[in-house]
């Protein structure tokens, strides 16, 4: 039980930095391209977590969230990516 | 800057509602059956319980959203040989940790160091089907990430992750032209085989020719 | 501590290890198709070992199931974006030359473009 708990609190912290990294680039930028990559990044990280906390609890009340933000993160990154494409042709 | 000269790649092809032309009714309905089936697995995978009724449901919403959707059904002719899929899974697992791994020691030592390049690789396959699933599992697989794929000519272009000098960006271009001959072994039709055996050293001058 | 425990205890540090090591790369890599490489695939790996070690913990098949579900979506989608976002980096010419040892890309475009001009036309789309 206890090893289970320091388990997860090194799960936990090491994906929370992950976040803080990637909120890191995301303000930074320097490209448009980055910022979406972060994005996406951003939404794997957090299914990640509802995966972990679900682990934790031993409970799958999220897991349509989980689903749901997967297939999101994806859609809305492709999105960006030809909307960053377009952007780019019109000024060229 | 480059635009007009990169041929666009994703338009979809006018092929399939050709070929659906010339079909009876009921083969089309066939040719339809497993994406709904797929959708409807998918539902009850959601559901997480595969009573009568799930499934029921499962197949009644992939009929609607295919219907409404219009999505493009199962390319028609594929192979299988199960000890070449065994082969390709084990080695596309293995890749993408070995590389994964790889990735992961050069983000902690000298990352500004780092080094890649974009090797042009002409594929030896003319199907749809397994290019597309050539470039997937490429891209997939840590260390190497497909950026133009000429439909044309058959060729893609990949860029290689740590890639220091010209001997590794060619055994990059050797491994790629691995996992194609994988895959065709494990999914394609036996004219897809016969295809790539007998490109198989014509390739090999092409490749040489281009580094030349 | 029972032997699934064990499992999820190697899985889940491992997996949550290698999603880090992927942000880091995303800070640290100086070029945009570098920190691609990073962001995309080392978090393939985590999540897929992420997603194992939480599967360890739930009472059922059937409620791992959505697991599953989320890799085979990982796996579908990651070639797709990786390939978009490396497409649209070129075409935008946001990848730097300097970090590149090959690039027969851009040959293959001089040399479309020579013909262009030799064939007398101008290609356009």
């Amino acid at each position: 039980m206890s090893l289970m708990y320091y388990v997860y609190v090194a799960t936990f912290t090491m994906l929370g930095l992950g976040v803080l990294f990637t909120l890191y680039r995301l303000v930074r930028g320097p490209s448009v391209l980055d910022r979406v990559v972060c994005l996406n990044t951003l939404s794997v990280l957090l299914v990640s977590a509802i995966a972990v906390e679900a682990s934790v609890r031993g409970d799958t009340a999220y897991f349509g969230l989980m689903v749901t933000i997967a297939l999101l993160g994806f859609v809305g990154t492709i999105t960006a990516a030809r909307f960053a494409e377009r952007r780019a042709h019109d000024r060229g | 800057m480059t635009e007009g000269v990169i041929p666009t790649t994703y338009e979809q092809s006018e092929s399939t509602s050709a070929i659906d032309g010339n079909r009876p009714w009921y083969r089309r309905l066939v040719a339809r059956v497993p994406t709904v089936l797929l959708l409807a697995a998918m539902w009850v995978t959601l559901w997480g319980d595969p009573s009568p009724g799930t499934i029921l449901a499962g197949i009644m919403v992939g009929t609607l959203c295919y219907s409404v959707a219009k999505l493009p059904h199962f390319p028609v002719r594929l192979g299988f040989s199960p000890f070449y899929a065994t082969k390709l899974a084990g080695k596309i697992g293995l890749d993408l940790l070995l590389s994964s791994t790889r990735v992961a020691f050069h983000v902690l030592w000298r990352p500004a160091r780092v080094r890649g390049a974009i090797v042009a690789v002409p594929m030896r396959t003319n199907s749809d089907f397994l290019l597309a699933m050539v470039s997937g599992s490429m891209s997939l697989i840590t260390g190497s990430l497909v950026i133009e794929l000429n439909r044309e000519q058959g060729v893609i272009y990949v860029h290689g992750f740590p890639a220091a000098s010209e001997a590794e960006a060619d055994r990059l271009r050797n491994q790629i032209a691995h996992t194609e001959e994988l895959l065709v072994r494990a999914f394609g039709t036996r004219s897809d085989i016969a295809e790539l055996e007998a490109r198989t050293p014509a390739a090999a001058e092409r490749t040489e020719e281009g580094t030349a | 501590m029972t032997a699934a425990d064990w499992t999820t205890a190697v899985l889940l540090p491992l997996g949550a290890l290698f999603a880090l090591i992927g942000t880091i790369g995303l800070v640290r890599f100086p070029t945009l198709l570098g920190r691609m490489h990073a962001a995309t695939k080392p978090d393939t790996v985590g999540l897929v070992l992420l997603l194992l070690g939480a599967a360890f913990q739930l009472p059922g098949v059937g409620a791992a199931a959505p697991l599953v579900l989320v890799v085979l979506f990982q796996f579908v989608t990651v070639p797709v974006l990786a390939q978009t976002l490396g497409r649209v980096a070129y075409s935008r010419g946001e990848t730097s030359n300097d970090h590149l040892v090959l690039d027969e890309l851009n040959e293959a475009i001089e040399l479309a473009k020579k013909d262009a001009g030799n064939s007398g036309g101008e290609q356009d789309r």
